[in-house]
C-alpha cells in the first residue's frame, strides 16, 4: 500500500495551510487537475510550491549530497503519477507520501556504500562522554544527519514530519517497539546539539 | 546517572506511557534531578524538531525536471507569486511586450486547437490574426486593448465547456472543482482589474493579470479538451 492515509502528518506543516497564499485551495486543485492533464506550466507551479518540503525532507532523511537528485526523482514519478491522485487527501499531503517512498527505496540501494563512508565517522553513538573534537561544531540540523540510519528515519519522521509510530513501523517494515527504541535513542544523542 | 527510567522518558513525553507507568515514573521524577534534567533536554529535542524550517535546494531543479517528464521549461519561465510580490516592477517594457504577445499567442491558438473544430463565425479572428504587433509598441494597457479579444475566447470555450457539462461528458465532482476555480480566478481578474484601474502603469499589474487571464484560458481550455462539443 503506498500514496493512502494523510495519517499523523497532516496535523503539522501541511503546506496547503503554510504557504500563505498565492497557490492554494482552489487554484492548487486547478493546478493539479491541469497538470494531470499535461499541463507542464501548472505542474511547475505545483513543484514552486512544493520543492521546499520535499528538499527539506530529502536533505534529512538521506544526505545533502544526493537531496537534489532525489527531489528530481519525487518529481519525475509525481507527474507520471497524477492520475493516480483521487484528491482524499491535501495534493501536498500526497506528494510528501509518495517522497518518503522514493527516499525509502533510494536509501535501500545507498546502504551499502553510505555505511563504508560513514560508519567510522559516526559521532553519534550516544555513548556518554566520548571525546570528539568535531561534534560540538555541528549544529543542529547536521547533527541529525549523522544519527545512526535507523534512529535518525524514525526522529525525521515522527518529530519532524509528526507520523506516528505505527505508520512508521509500517513504513520501513519494523515493529512499532523499535521504532520507539530508535526515536528515544536519536533523542538522547541530539540533546547535545541545542544551541 | 542512567537509571531504568531514563529509558522510558520518550515515551513519557509522547504520551504513550501506560497509567501505571507513568505514575511511577511521576514518583521517580519527583526525586531524581538526573531523569528531571534529562526530560527537560529531550523536550527541547523535541521542540526544536518541531520548528525546523523547510528550504529550497540551492539550485533550481526545474529545468532538469521539465526535461526528464518532456515539458518546456525556457520559453515562458513562471516566477513565483511570492517572488513576484517583492519584486514588483522589475520588468522590462520590451520583456512584458514579448511575454503579453507569447501568452496571447499560445492562450487563443492553444484554445481553437484543444477544441479541435472549425471557428465559428465571430470568434473566429482571434486565431488568425497575429496579435503581436500592436502589442510590441505600447505594452502597458494591452490588457485593456485585447481584452474583446480575450472575451471572445472565453466564451467560446465556456460556451464548449457548457455542452460538455450537459452531454454529461463530465461527472459533477469535475464540474464541482471547476466552476469553484473559475470563481477563484475570476475574482482573481475583478481584482487585478480594479488595481489597474487606479495604477494603469504598473508593469506588475500588467503581469499579473495576464497570468491570471492565461490561467482561466487553460483551465477551460483544458477541461473542453476533456468534453468536446458534440455537434
Ligand atoms: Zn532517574
Amino acid at each position: 500500500m503506498e500514496l493512502t492515509s494523510p495519517g499523523a502528518a497532516t496535523l503539522r506543516r501541511d503546506p496547503d495551510q503554510a504557504t500563505g497564499g498565492g497557490g492554494t485551495g482552489d487554484a492548487e486543485t486547478a493546478d493539479v487537475a491541469l497538470a494531470a492533464s499535461g499541463d507542464g506550466r501548472a505542474f511547475e507551479r505545483l513543484y514552486r510550491s512544493h520543492v521546499a518540503r520535499v528538499h527539506s525532507l530529502a536533505r534529512r532523511m538521506i544526505n545533502p549530497d544526493v537531496a537534489d537528485d532525489v527531489t528530481q526523482d519525487v518529481f519525475v514519478r509525481a507527474w507520471s503519477k497524477l492520475g493516480t491522485f483521487r484528491g482524499e487527501a491535501a495534493f501536498g499531503t500526497w506528494l510528501h507520501r509518495l517522497a518518503i517512498n522514493v527516499i525509502l527505496a533510494r536509501r535501500t540501494t545507498l546502504g551499502t556504500e553510505r555505511g563504508r563512508y560513514y560508519d567510522a565517522e559516526n559521532v553519534l553513538d550516544a555513548v556518554p562522554g566520548r571525546p570528539v573534537v568535531h561534534e560540538l561544531s555541528l549544529d543542529f540540523q547536521q547533527a541529525i544527519g549523522r544519527l545512526p540510519d535507523g534512529a535518525r528515519e524514525v526522529f525525521v519522521l515522527h518529530d519532524v514530519e509528526g507520523y506516528k509510530h505505527e505508520e512508521i513501523a509500517d513504513m520501513l517494515g519494523i515493529v512499532p517497539g523499535t521504532s520507539k527504541s530508535q526515536l528515544h535513542h536519536a533523542r538522547m544523542a541530539l540533546r547535545k546539539y541545542l544551541e | 546517572m542512567n537509571d531504568t527510567w531514563t529509558e522510558r522518558l520518550s515515551e513519557y513525553i509522547d504520551g504513550t506511557l501506560p497509567d501505571a507507568e507513568r505514575a511511577a515514573l511521576e514518583a521517580h521524577l519527583a526525586g531524581c534531578t538526573a531523569c528531571r534534567t534529562t526530560l527537560d533536554e529531550l523536550r527541547r529535542v523535541v521542540a526544536r524538531a518541531r520548528a525546523l524550517d523547510d528550504r529550497p535546494p540551492a539550485a533550481d531543479l526545474w529545468p532538469a525536471i521539465a526535461e526528464q517528464i518532456g515539458v518546456s521549461s525556457g520559453a515562458h519561465h513562471v516566477v513565483s507569486l511570492a517572488e513576484r510580490r517583492t519584486r514588483r516592477v522589475t520588468f522590462t517594457v520590451p520583456q512584458l511586450a514579448a511575454a503579453a504577445a507569447v501568452l496571447l499567442l499560445l492562450g487563443s491558438g492553444g484554445a481553437y486547437l484543444a477544441l479541435r473544430r472549425p471557428p465559428v463565425e465571430g470568434g473566429g479572428a482571434i486565431a488568425q490574426r497575429g496579435p503581436a504587433a500592436d502589442l510590441t509598441t505600447s505594452p502597458v494597457g494591452w490588457v485593456q486593448k485585447t481584452s474583446s479579444r480575450y472575451d471572445a475566447a472565453v466564451a467560446e470555450l465556456q460556451s464548449a465547456l457548457e455542452q460538455g457539462r450537459a452531454s454529461g461528458r463530465l461527472d459533477s465532482a469535475t464540474v464541482r472543482v471547476l466552476t469553484q476555480s473559475l470563481v477563484t480566478i475570476d475574482s482573481a481578474i475583478v481584482q487585478a482589474r480594479r488595481a489597474l484601474a487606479a495604477d494603469p502603469g504598473s508593469a506588475y499589474l500588467n503581469q499579473h493579470l495576464a497570468d491570471t487571464m492565461r490561467r482561466k484560458l487553460e483551465l477551460l481550455r483544458r477541461a473542453s479538451a476533456l468534453a468536446p462539443a458534440r455537434t
